[in-house]
């Protein structure tokens, strides 16, 4: 019923508020997922989770966390989320917006009738609260200041009355709407932590910290805090008023309770699983088959491969500013990396690693992302030993010395480290299989193995040659920029591209022609409102990413969750992403 | 004897001192900061990080942090901040202390308990089928790393259709007031991990309590008691045992510091809510102070340890004794 | 059976030890066991039919192949069937269908892949099949290679470090947990401080640091042996706790005390007096410390600091086989943790053995 919010949002908003009449309370019916094979479930029953490890604080803004966050998006929701099935943008707290025409000027109309876990009227209060005292401030540690920052001037957020908030862009930034899934938080509960309320910057990291009493939790998700166990278990219990309901009208969340049981070992996991004591896991490929096994000789679960949009694809990049002069020139050159490609045996890989549970990847987009992908595939090659020896030699990298390696130059031979996650059920193998294949054309690897904590802090340093890596997919390229725009935060690759100080322009002069390119267009892409010039810019970005390759990437792993056949209503759910939360439609059977 | 024993708290000052700056500069080794680890989310900038530095002191230098904390503990017992939980790091390990010393002297008291008297009788009764089977148990035992052996524990219960697979509750006691059923509930849990994490001490002390009885019965004081005419009981008891305990308490008291790094692997593998993991968590994020306090902590208990062994020793085997 | 010449009517010590070893019926199954181990460590090269690193594309997770002499109802030399691997299109696992129409004939002392024994290059194999065909005798890992070279090549890395490892640390402890205990006073008082800071030395920062220190170029087993190294530098500090409280208990026995009176010198009292009395007691944790070198490496390896690819070792091995699928879909992985027990059980059969024998005063 709400949904193309987007393309009309004031028609829409007109019409939203029509049809509601001025009524004071209004829910949000969600409905319109028969294809994902959602129905109408009944109250009740306690649906149990996993969480890796405990949770370091209770204040979604006061720590980066990954346990937090699977917590947090139970018990918060931001102003808008997505869809289940196309990931667009939908109504969450915010009922309706507008877009100013030069698109710069966001007005949300807030949902009327939401309250608090604790009784308190959710309202326009809450939201600049939220974003001016916590996301906007640069000292709360999981905050994020910098994408409130355009062009080094400050979005302005203000109350225009108890259900309106405005934001004022300095310029237009058409994701914009996609920061706005960030959670709301209470401002009764979390004002004495904040500047407004007198205290220092850094004080609303110190909120809620994880021994903190469950009623100091408040929050409107579909749960809230009931009690929290160290290093063994959190327990949710639901929201009396939460605000949405299913298409008969119940009320939502269907489950009278959520657990999460903290188990860090995967294999305690699966153990837990199995014996019945957690009611969801999300799984690899590798663990599949014995699942599945199962499954079909009647164990009570079923295990559900899905080619969910977000994951995170593995790739090999070459530091084009290695340490080694010589290595740095090679790994610099488009050539040096396609004739690598070629060596690179994707279809052993899906099948030895991830039990062909894996598909060709996109280049920067996910394939299933069917608004920005553009095919790819014939860029990726075929395995090809052969022809990668040849063009090795063509760029007169041979092996003169008869040793079995080649000569980078004379008397050095083409020898390089790979970095890769010991700590891993994937790269190790991965690892192996490289190192193997690349040994045939005579390219030596050495393999280094680290913790997998220490990958990107480790590529970010620049002390290393090769890398096996993974950044997750997002539903818009904008939301990647510091990874694929050269010159970006996490584009480490090429280090020497990224400027002196955060905001900076980039050292232009030292990129390839193509990553000029490149740049360009996701500096343009960021400012420009029309979809279809914005699809034009970013189709050409992956051809350009395809060819030049400065990342190669392997596989899109499928994302594999097994489910107990207690619960109805399951959609698959990779871990944190704000706006994207099903579990309010699970329910017992 | 009391004016040793005080020498020896005394003692411990400067050695406490010694390692806490030893573990100090070794925590410093690590390249990177506790930034680092953020730095994959797109939220966190190097502002965001340059403020954290600032604010959790990161910026000044190691000699300050150092100089910090070490004024902070001595003058308000108070053991610096744990930058990942965002709290005092006493309250951070105080949440876990209760399991793990509990289970520590459960794992502690199982080994001990069945390793002495199997050595024992692996000692009088060498050549025995029983023994023979003992002493092959124990060789499995020491054979099995603890993890593969709590992994293989876990399929078995599995593969019974159990549902107590890790964990030192079910679920839903987790969090329930105590009661009988709760505490049944516990015990159905706690086997695997005291056999997972005690099997490996039961094989050595076992085969440590065989040899040095086997040693001592070869004395001459042994030969005089029974030459005595004492029954055997007592020379078994009063004697030998007494006698060959020695390197054991030895031994023991090089166990206390394990109540926190030797169940990291274990504990990870069977969930279970103990400090550990925490030591291991802090020392790859650099949670630098929390890491400190819980080196600090192992190596308390180890000088303790040290202590109550070197007294046991002098009461168990009157031929030591103290200046 | 005594070399020893034997017109005296009291035979040497150490042939008496020998006597009294070859009683124990265990210790000489230990001893043989484990020069059966040393052995096939050594000869790996020869005895695995394939090269470590050799990835059979295709053939992964392959089950052991068993040795047959009957095709047909026809009794003929031996040989193995091979097996064609299939996904199941539901579960995905790996079927692996036996192939009984053709044997494929296992060949003795065939031409294989080529190595180095001792420095001298050879292409000698004990046994092989033909081109084409596979034997792997207990199976393949997840990128195809075949389990038994592993195993055996493995052991060349698990057999040796334990031994050096063992060897560093109890050089040291003995010698530094005896000149305490014997001297007493402030050399006891300073040794014994050292040793407390050593003991509470935090291990898992120091390993942490030097995994990022140490290059990758390194070879892997030079990697491990210092790491090897560097442990037992550290580790021989519990081992001279003990030999302390037992020079201790020792120091005032009336054989000590006698040949301190007959003016012998002090390292030589601590060493040939005091130090025998404790051989059972270091024999015995001497190999209860192996079994911990041995599967210490799997978890360097965690940490990147162990053995690497594409090197390898039981503990490495055995890393692979601690999951849930591995032990119900493929389960020969385990193997290599078969090997690691018999090594033990031999180590601590022939040090029983040992202990027994060097025990002048036994019954």
């Amino acid at each position: 019923m709400l949904k193309r919010t987007r393309s009309m949002p004031r028609l829409l908003g007109l019409v939203t508020l029509a049809l509601l009449g001025g009524a004071l309370a209004a829910p949000k019916k969600v409905t319109g997922y028969g294809s994902l094979g959602i129905t109408d479930g009944k109250p009740g029953g306690t649906y149990t989770l996993v969480l890796g490890d405990s949770p370091q604080s209770l204040n979604y803004y006061g720590v980066i966390d990954n346990n937090l966050g699977l917590i947090a998006q139970q018990l918060f929701d931001g102003l808008v989320e997505f869809n289940y099935a196309t990931y667009k943008v939908e109504p969450a707290l915010a009922e309706s917006w507008t877009i100013s025409p030069d698109g710069k000027v966001y007005t949300f109309k807030l949902r009327q009738g939401v309250k608090w876990s604790d009784g308190q009227t959710f309202d326009a209060d809450d939201v600049v609260f939220t974003y001016d005292q916590i996301i906007m401030n640069p000292e709360a540690r999981a905050g994020d200041a910098a994408s409130f920052k355009l062009d080094g001037k400050q979005v302005d957020v203000k109350k225009v009355d108890a259900n309106t908030v405005q934001f004022v862009l300095p310029r237009p930034s058409p994701a914009f709407l996609l920061q706005m899934r960030s959670f709301i938080m209470p401002k009764h509960k979390l004002l004495k932590f904040s500047q407004e309320g007198g205290a220092k910057p850094a004080d609303i990291n110190n909120a809620w910290p994880s021994n903190v009493a469950a009623a100091e939790v408040v929050g409107t998700g579909p749960f809230k805090l009931g009690s929290y166990t160290a290093g063994q278990k959190v327990t949710l219990v639901k929201n009396p008023n939460y605000w949405k309901v299913d298409g008969k009208g119940t009320k939502l969340p269907y489950l009278n309770g959520l657990d999460f049981l903290i188990i860090r070992d995967p294999q305690a996991q699966v153990a837990q699983f199995l014996a019945g004591n957690v009611d969801q896991l999300n799984i690899s490929g590798a663990q599949f088959p014995d699942l599945k096994q199962r499954e079909v000789s009647g164990a009570p679960f079923k295990v559900m491969r899905s080619t969910a949009l977000f994951g995170s694809p593995p790739f090999v990049a070459y530091n084009f500013d290695a340490k080694d002069a010589a290595l740095a020139k090679v790994f610099s050159d488009a050539r040096f990396r396609r004739a690598m490609q070629s060596a690179l045996n994707r279809p052993r890989i899906i099948d030895a690693v991830y039990n062909g549970l894996a598909s060709l990847p996109g280049h920067g987009v996910a394939p299933v992302n069917k608004e920005w992908y553009t095919n790819t595939t014939k860029q990726l090659g075929t395995f090809d030993l052969k022809a990668a020896a040849a063009a090795l030699d063509a760029l007169g990298l041979r092996d003169t010395n008869g040793d079995g390696v080649r000569e980078i130059s004379r008397g050095k031979n083409l020898e390089f480290d790979l970095t890769y996650a010991t700590d891993s059920s994937v790269y190790p193998a991965i690892a192996t299989i490289l190192q193997n294949d690349f040994g045939k054309i005579g390219v030596k690897v050495n393999l280094r193995g680290i913790l997998a904590k220490n990958l990107l802090s480790t590529g970010q340093s620049g002390n290393w040659e090769m890398i096996l890596h993974a950044f997750g997919d997002q539903p818009d390229p904008e939301l990647r920029k510091p990874i694929w725009q050269p010159g970006g935060a996490l584009y480490y690759w090429h280090r020497s591209l990224q400027p002196a100080k955060d905001g900076d322009r980039p050292n232009v002069a030292r990129m390839a022609p193509w990553e000029k390119e490149i740049y360009t267009i996701f500096d343009d892409a960021a400012t420009t409102t029309d979809r279809s010039k914005r699809k034009a810019l970013y189709t050409r970005w992956q051809l350009l990413f395809a060819q030049n390759l400065p990342v190669t990437p392997i596989a899109k792993p499928e994302n594999i969750g097994a489910i107990s056949n207690k619960y109805g209503n399951y959609i698959y759910n990779l871990g944190v992403i704000p706006g994207y939360n099903p579990v309010p439609l699970i329910y017992q059977k | 004897m009391l004016t040793y024993t005080l020498r020896r708290i005394l003692g411990m000052i400067p050695t406490l001192l010694v390692i806490s700056a030893v573990c100090f500069a070794v925590i410093k080794l690590q390249p990177g900061s506790f930034t680092d680890q953020y730095l994959e989310d797109p939220r966190f900038t190097r502002e965001t990080a340059a403020a954290i530095s600032r604010q959790l002191g990161l910026d000044q230098p190691a000699l300050v942090q150092y100089g910090r904390w070490l004024w902070g503990v001595v003058t308000r017992l108070d053991f610096g901040y744990s930058f990942l939980q965002n709290r005092p790091v006493v309250s951070v390990i105080g949440d876990l202390l209760g399991w793990t010393v509990f289970l520590s002297l459960i794992t502690l008291l199982f080994s001990w308990l069945v390793a002495v008297p199997l050595g024992l009788y692996t000692a009088f009764n060498r050549h025995g089928w029983p023994a023979s089977i003992a002493n092959f148990l124990g060789y499995v035992g020491l054979a099995i790393p603890d993890f593969l052996a709590a992994l293989l524990l876990v399929a078995l219960v599995l593969q019974l259709g159990g549902t107590n697979v890790g964990g030192l509750f079910s679920p839903a006691y987790i969090d329930a007031p105590w009661s009988w059923a709760k505490v049944a509930d516990l015990l159905g849990h706690l086997w695997i991990p005291v056999l997972a994490l005690g099997l490996e001490g039961v094989a050595g002390l076992m085969r440590q309590m065989r040899a040095s009885t086997l040693d001592v019965l070869t004395q001459d004081y042994i030969r005089t008691a029974r030459a005595k005419g004492l029954p055997q009981h007592r020379v078994i008891w009063r004697h030998a045992v007494r006698n060959a305990i020695n390197p054991l308490i030895s031994l023991a008291g090089l166990s206390l510091p394990s109540l926190i790094s030797g169940t990291i692997i274990v504990s990870i593998v069977l969930s279970l809510p103990t400090i550990g993991p925490l030591l291991y968590d802090s020392l790859l994020n650099k949670d630098q102070y929390t890491a400190l306090t819980l080196l600090m902590l192992s190596a308390f208990l180890l000088l303790v340890g040290n202590l109550l062994a070197d007294l046991a020793l002098a009461w168990a085997d009157p031929r030591v004794r103290y200046a | 059976m005594t070399a020893l010449p034997a017109p005296t009517s009291t035979p040497s010590p150490w042939a008496l030890a020998w006597r009294r070893y070859r009683k124990s019926r265990l210790g000489v199954i230990g001893g043989w066991l484990l020069i059966l181990l040393y052995a096939s460590a050594l000869l790996a090269p020869f005895l695995a039919p394939y090269s470590i690193t050799a990835q059979h594309e295709g053939l992964s997770y392959q089950p052991p192949q068993r040795l047959h002499i009957v095709h047909e109802g026809q009794v003929r030399t031996p040989f193995v069937y091979g097996f064609k691997q299939e996904r199941d299109p539901v579960t995905f696992a790996r079927k692996n269908v036996e192939d009984r129409e053709t044997p494929i004939p296992v060949q003795l002392l065939v031409r294989g892949e080529p190595y180095r024994f001792l420095g001298v290059p050879t292409t000698l194999h004990l046994f092989g099949v033909p081109e084409g065909a596979y034997f792997f005798p207990l199976g393949t890992d997840q990128l195809g290679r075949d389990l038994l070279s592993r195993t055996l090549v493995g052991g060349q890395v698990s057999l040796t470090v334990g031994v050096i490892g063992v060897l560093i640390s109890f050089t040291i402890g003995i010698l530094l947990g005896g000149v305490s205990g014997y001297f007493g006073g402030w050399v006891d008082n300073l040794i014994q401080r050292v040793v407390e800071v050593l003991l509470s030395f935090p291990r898992l920062p120091i390993l942490l640091a030097l995994s990022t220190l140490i290059p990758a170029r390194w070879p892997s087993t030079w990697v491990y042996l210092g790491i090897v190294a560097v442990l037992a530098l550290i580790g021989w500090a519990g081992l001279a706790r003990v030999v302390r409280g037992q020079v201790l208990a020792a120091r005032g026995l009336e054989y000590v005390t006698a040949a301190q009176a007959i003016g012998a010198r002090d390292l030589r009292v601590i060493l040939r007096h005091i130090t025998p009395n404790l051989s059972s007691f270091l024999v015995v944790t001497a190999t209860l410390a192996l079994p911990g070198y041995i599967l210490g490496e799997s978890a360097l390896s965690f940490l990147g600091l162990g053995i690497k690819e594409p090197m390898t070792s039981w503990g490495l091995l055995l890393k692979d086989a601690q999951n849930f699928q591995t032990l119900r879909l493929y389960p020969w992985l385990l193997i290599p943790g078969l090997f690691i027990f018999l090594a033990v059980l031999a180590f601590n059969f022939f040090g029983d053995a040992l202990r027994d024998a060097a025990d002048t005063q036994s019954r």
